[in-house]
């Protein structure tokens, strides 16, 4: 049962989008002026590249576990098929990455449509688990397939520069290219938000069996969501795999580095808001290599201490996370006046 | 044959340790309807703290008694501080207890440098002959303490009141709560109890693993697949799912490829939550219970 369709006029909302998406893209722009005054420092730029990267990919996780409230914790897989695949189409094939991305991200929406099929049947933590049961049978076949993933021992892409196979010699390049893909994962954000399947996504977060008897088709709202998640996710993941041009499983599907980290950030930034994840991603990634490399060397996995107690705090202190508690002062401000 | 039955033999002995570890897990899962992804951790915290009491000259079978308690008291203080907080926000939860085991297993490898500990002593290497089977002294400790603590756990749940308490939680909080029992004391009482539980399996796993920081990750997956398997919640579930997983491993280990056992487990797993979600032994529904908030 599908509610009746509104005529266009009534059912677009047209200044206001244009309006959030300039305010978005303002926003955005915000986030690349440490890359603007830090572009000649190699380490900063790498932690920078790093930094938008996983800002794209947490706001990906975002649609489905934020918007969606379908707390996947196996977001590692599609990041490594979206990898795999690209590094596959290029070295078998010398698919220029840049298009490769395309069938990353397709492949990656496919695997998260047959993984969620029968996986959607479960709910909140039940989902979780399930996912990341998931996330560590995909490592063990990962170690598995030899021929296809080089076994343990990983893929090694050679260097070869130039933009066709999206290969840079410096760093700032590819600071650039994922502060690109942040941009455009966010700026898909902002327009699914004001979509059907995005205000369909909030019911069925808000109350599923309401969403159900509200006539909306919960499966299929689900399985989209996943599907646009992954497939975001898989681009994200092919980016990644030309950027480190290294691919072994014990990386690729690590829960705290890869799977986990998502949502975490998006947790620091505020689940479920547009801009959180973005904010997550620019304060724990840089906190994360800073600690690293100041506490790392003394104490072994000092910085992954410090990840723990910020992920506990948060989750009892920062429910909503930064633009989230930020958004309500700001209201509680504006009734105050 | 005989391979037959000692690869039966070595699947059920295995099963016993998963048994062992998923006991306490799926206690607190059924009744603080918490997924502790921690659990794993608290074996591994259990094992050093084993390990650290046979320094000082106490073996791992007297270990126990007060691994156990510090365990339970250590349960006491997760549930008070960090989870009972979160108690209707299942989403929170699961970041709670993630940071739990990031923070303890980093705990750990910064306290230890990650050294690989053995805890072996002259009784890991006794061998149980029977009838030419073949089975590890240590193991054979292990399954009968899971079965031990199992026949325990479903008479404490059933003869006192405690147990009957815990159990009326399980099927109905609201209803418990208006009955006039004290749901959150409960929830307290069974946070701790998993985790002593936890404590019971890693001081007796200690002399059977090389101890590592990163050693929970071997049993929590496991476990999970066994609470599925099993049905949320259930105590002979937990026991038999246990035995289940172990025995599939083992002859999966043999005649397919011990490098697939983890998608075994998938496969496993998979199947289970599409003709069953609320698990082999658990009740139907189980797996929706307790997830909507508790009206006020």
């Amino acid at each position: 049962m599908k509610p009746p369709t509104l005529p266009y006029a009534l059912e677009a909302p047209p200044p206001a989008f244009a309006r959030a998406l300039a305010a978005h893209a303002g926003l955005l722009l915000l986030s690349a002026v440490p890359l603007a005054l830090l572009w000649s420092n190699p380490y900063w730029v790498n932690v920078l590249a790093y930094t938008y990267l996983f800002a794209a990919l947490a706001a990906a996780w975002n649609i489905i576990g934020g918007f969606g409230g379908q707390f996947s914790l196996g977001h590692g897989v599609f990041f490594a098929f979206g990898a795999y695949a690209v590094a596959r189409l290029h070295l078998d094939l010398g698919v220029t990455p840049l298009l490769a991305l395309i069938p990353a991200g397709a492949l990656a929406a496919i695997v998260a449509l047959m993984i969620s099929w029968p996986t959607f049947r479960l709910r909140g933590p039940f989902f979780a688990i399930a996912t990341m049961a998931i996330n560590e049978a995909c490592f063990a076949l990962a170690n598995y397939a030899d021929s296809l993933t080089g076994g343990p021992r990983g893929i090694l892409i050679p260097f070869r520069a130039g933009i066709a196979n999206l290969i840079f010699i410096e760093r700032w390049k590819y600071a650039l290219l994922m502060f690109c893909f942040m941009v455009i994962v966010v700026l898909i954000v902002v327009a699914l938000r004001r979509s059907r399947l995005g205000h369909y996504l909030l019911a069925v977060r808000a109350d599923e069996d309401a969403a159900r008897a509200a006539g909306i088709n919960t499966l299929a709202v689900k399985l989209k969501g996943m599907a646009l998640s992954a497939a975001l996710t898989g681009v994200g993941g092919g980016l990644f795999a030309m950027y480190v041009r290294v691919l072994d499983p014990p990386t690729l599907f690590a829960l705290p580095d890869i799977g986990v980290k998502f949502a975490l950030i998006s947790l620091i930034g505020g689940i479920g808001t547009i801009m959180g994840p973005v904010v997550g991603a620019l304060l724990i990634v840089p906190l994360e290599s800073y600690l690293r490399g100041t506490l790392g060397g003394a104490i072994p996995g000092g910085h992954l201490i410090v990840l723990g107690v910020i992920l506990v705090a948060a989750s009892l202190f920062l429910k909503r996370g930064i633009v989230g508690g930020a958004s309500s002062a700001w209201n509680w401000a504006r009734r105050r006046t | 044959m005989e391979t037959f039955l000692n690869i039966l033999v070595s699947g059920i002995l295995l099963g016993g340790i998963y048994s062992l570890v998923s006991i306490g897990l799926n206690l607190i899962f059924g009744v603080v309807r918490i997924v502790n992804f921690a659990q794993g951790e608290f074996v591994m915290l259990a094992m050093y703290a084993t390990f650290f009491l046979s320094t000082l000259g106490i073996g791992p079978y007297y270990a126990v008694f007060v691994v156990a308690p510090l365990m339970f008291v250590f349960g006491l203080a997760v549930q008070r501080l960090v989870l009972q907080p979160l108690q209707n926000e299942p989403m929170m939860q699961i970041f709670a207890t993630f940071g739990l085991l990031i923070l303890l297993e980093n705990a750990v490898l910064a306290l230890t440098r990650g050294e690989g500990l053995s805890l072996a002593g002259p009784y890991s290497r006794v061998v149980i002959d029977l009838f030419g089977l073949k089975a590890s002294g240590v193991r054979v400790i292990v399954f009968v303490a899971a079965t031990a603590i199992a026949i325990a756990l479903m008479l404490f749940l059933h003869r006192t009141m405690a147990g009957k308490a815990i159990r009326a939680v399980i099927q109905d909080r609201q209803g418990a709560r208006l009955m006039g029992i004290n749901v959150e004391r409960t929830y307290l009482l069974t946070f701790a109890l998993g985790s002593a539980l936890a404590g019971v399996a890693g001081a007796l796993l200690a002399p059977i693993y090389t101890l590592s920081p990163y050693i929970g990750g071997n049993f929590i997956l496991a476990a999970f697949a066994v609470v599925v398997l099993g049905g949320l919640g259930s105590v002979p579930g937990a026991y038999i799912g246990g035995l289940a997983v172990g025995l599939m491993e083992s002859f999966a280990g043999y005649y397919v490829d011990p490098a697939l056992k983890q998608a075994i487990w998938f496969i496993i797993f998979v199947a289970v939550l599409i003709v069953r979600p609320s698990g082999l032994l658990g009740r139907a529904g189980a797996e929706e219970v307790g997830l909507r908030a508790e009206a006020p």
